[in-house]
């Protein structure tokens, strides 16, 4: 489990997080969204103590990472899948974390081959492909087979292979019970891995719950029929929130679809169209964060 | 307290990296390179010598001059402990893995310590051997290693090296970066020797209160301060950049 509470970080003038309070609970994968520039990774990173956050605080099953006595068998983690000595092999770059932690050499074999980094093992990470890096850090990550992980963007570079083997990794992972945060800018990426969502812009919490929510609230009734105007009037009487659509189409929120039909039936209104309008993730997350993009194309 | 965990891996990180391995077998190397041309140069000077003169020469202090050279090179191998994580960004792997940042610049205070001795010893021993023997060759008075002031060479030299990897080590806390870490190291090493032109107040406050050398002074024997005061003064230089790389790295961003 990892609590954040209040955590804010400030770097002079700039807000980079912004009093961010989430808990990321076990068995889940936890999707951890936001543009570029949201604050994901410092929120990250002061995580596992590495940024000093300027207000709050994080913890990790209710202890402070620098309170950890062997952080790995707590806490797998990766930040950047570069942070390896370019000169150095992948074993002993494996090797060195795992002694930190006093984890057993058999360790380092097992997560290479876990990773499918076997075979190159005793090559220098500088040679490294991205793809070959970021399996070398999420190896790094479950070395000490821990019960919270959290990955910064882990299928960046993989190929299409390598993104499913992630994924299936993940979801196996929260399977067997562990606490997963995985942060991504590709909703659609997360559609597919994540049971959870946290949504960030400009270090600000915006929006947090179970997937399913997110498509939810996009969700529309469209209604086509030649007494839109009247109709949209009779329809916010019963409570329901009415925008006009594209093609003189009203877009009903707030009242069901057979609702909005009975109505229609009772009032005598002739409809053309009554249709769900379904949400895909992707729109809903460029909805939540169009104010919070940090640079945005002009539109 | 220093951990055995943390310090095995400080040596795993130490040992499968090429540039601290050369560096180590190169500031050996150098410290011999060194011992054989000064003991020649000595060996030269003593032969235009009065006799007069020659009752003054200082076989020991001659033949180690090259330590001035040899400092940089262990001060550099602390640096490199250091700034090579920050270099290659392995600094936040590195603390994600240990947790409490004291701990981590303490097994790397430990294994600097535990690198430079034996390296400087080498060091040291070498520099001597080929320094005396070159001098004994060339008929030139020389000094046993049984002389008191061979011995204090001998046995405290490697430990005033070692200190100023601890030094390196701090400055690469302190400034993150190889380069600028090297360099700071070698101008305020070397700052002694570029003082000698300076006016004489100036001069002799440097030569004899520079935290180096008042640590070579005392191991040559003409420091004119007690030697306490001198080695205290050296140990005490160190033992505050050490502190202050500690305050700096609790408080700073990895």
């Amino acid at each position: 489990m990892i609590q954040l509470n209040g955590l804010t970080k400030r770097y002079g003038e700039k807000l980079v997080v912004d009093d961010l309070t989430f808990t990321v609970r076990p068995g889940l994968v936890t999707g951890f969204l936001g543009p570029n520039g949201a604050g994901k990774s410092t929120t990250m990173r002061m995580v596992l103590g590495l940024d000093l956050p300027t207000a709050g605080k994080a913890t990790i099953n209710g202890r402070h990472h620098h309170e950890l006595p062997r952080p790995l068998r707590v806490i797998g983690s990766m930040l950047e899948s570069q942070a390896v000595h370019p000169r150095r092999t992948a074993y002993k770059h494996l090797l060195y974390l795992a002694q930190t932690n006093d984890l057993p050499a058999s360790r380092v074999d097992a997560v290479l081959d876990l990773v499918g980094l076997s075979d190159v093992a005793g090559r220098q990470a500088g040679g490294f492909s991205l793809g070959m890096s970021q399996r070398l850090g999420i190896a790094a990550a479950l070395l000490g087979d821990p019960p919270v992980l959290m990955l910064d963007e882990p299928v960046n570079g993989l190929d299409p292979e390598g993104v499913r083997w992630v994924r299936t990794l993940i979801r196996g992972l929260a399977a067997e019970g562990r606490t997963v945060l995985v942060s991504s800018h590709l909703m659609s990426e997360m559609a597919m891995t994540a049971d959870r969502l946290v949504v960030i812009g400009r270090g600000r919490l915006i929006a947090e719950g179970d997937l399913g929510e997110f498509t939810e609230t996009g969700a529309a009734v469209v209604v086509r029929t030649p007494e839109a105007a009247a109709f949209a009037r009779r329809l916010e009487l019963a409570g329901a929130h009415v925008q006009a659509g594209e093609a003189g189409e009203l877009l009903v929120t707030g009242l069901s679809m057979p609702d909005v039909g009975r109505l229609a039936c009772a009032e005598s209104v002739p409809l053309y169209e009554l249709a769900a309008r379904r949400v895909s993730l992707e729109e809903a997350f460029m909805d939540l964060t169009r104010d919070a993009v940090e640079y945005g194309a002009a539109r | 307290m220093i951990e055995t965990a943390l310090l095995r891996a400080e040596w795993t990180k130490f040992a499968s990296i090429r540039a601290t391995m050369v560096l180590s077998l190169a500031a050996v190397a150098v410290s011999g390179a060194f011992g054989w041309l000064f003991g020649n140069a000595g060996a030269t000077e003593y032969a235009e010598l009065t006799a007069q003169e020659r009752l003054d020469f200082q076989p020991l202090d001659m033949s180690m001059r090259g330590v001035f050279i040899a400092q940089l090179l262990i001060a550099a191998l602390g640096v490199l402990i250091t700034s090579s994580e920050y270099g290659s960004g392995t600094m936040r792997a590195s603390l994600a893995a240990v947790g409490a940042r004291g701990r981590l610049l303490a097994a790397k205070a430990g294994l600097t310590v535990l690198t430079a001795l034996p390296v400087s010893v080498a060091a040291i021993w070498l520099m001597y051997t080929i320094g005396q023997v070159t001098l004994a060759a060339n008929g030139v008075p020389y000094v046993m290693p049984g002389d008191p002031a061979a011995l204090r060479m001998l046995l405290l030299g490697p430990v005033v090296l070692a200190l100023l990897a601890l030094f390196g080590m701090a400055l690469g806390f302190l400034l993150r970066t190889t380069a600028s870490a090297v360099n700071t190291a070698t101008a305020f090493l070397l700052v002694p020797i570029l003082a000698s032109p300076s006016p004489a107040p100036v001069r002799d406050f440097i030569q004899t209160f520079w935290p180096n050398t008042t640590a070579f002074q005392a191991l040559s024997g003409t420091s004119a301060l007690p030697p306490v005061v001198a080695y205290g003064l050296f140990i005490a230089f160190v033992a505050v950049l050490v502190v202050a790389a500690f305050v700096r790295f609790k408080q700073r961003d990895v």
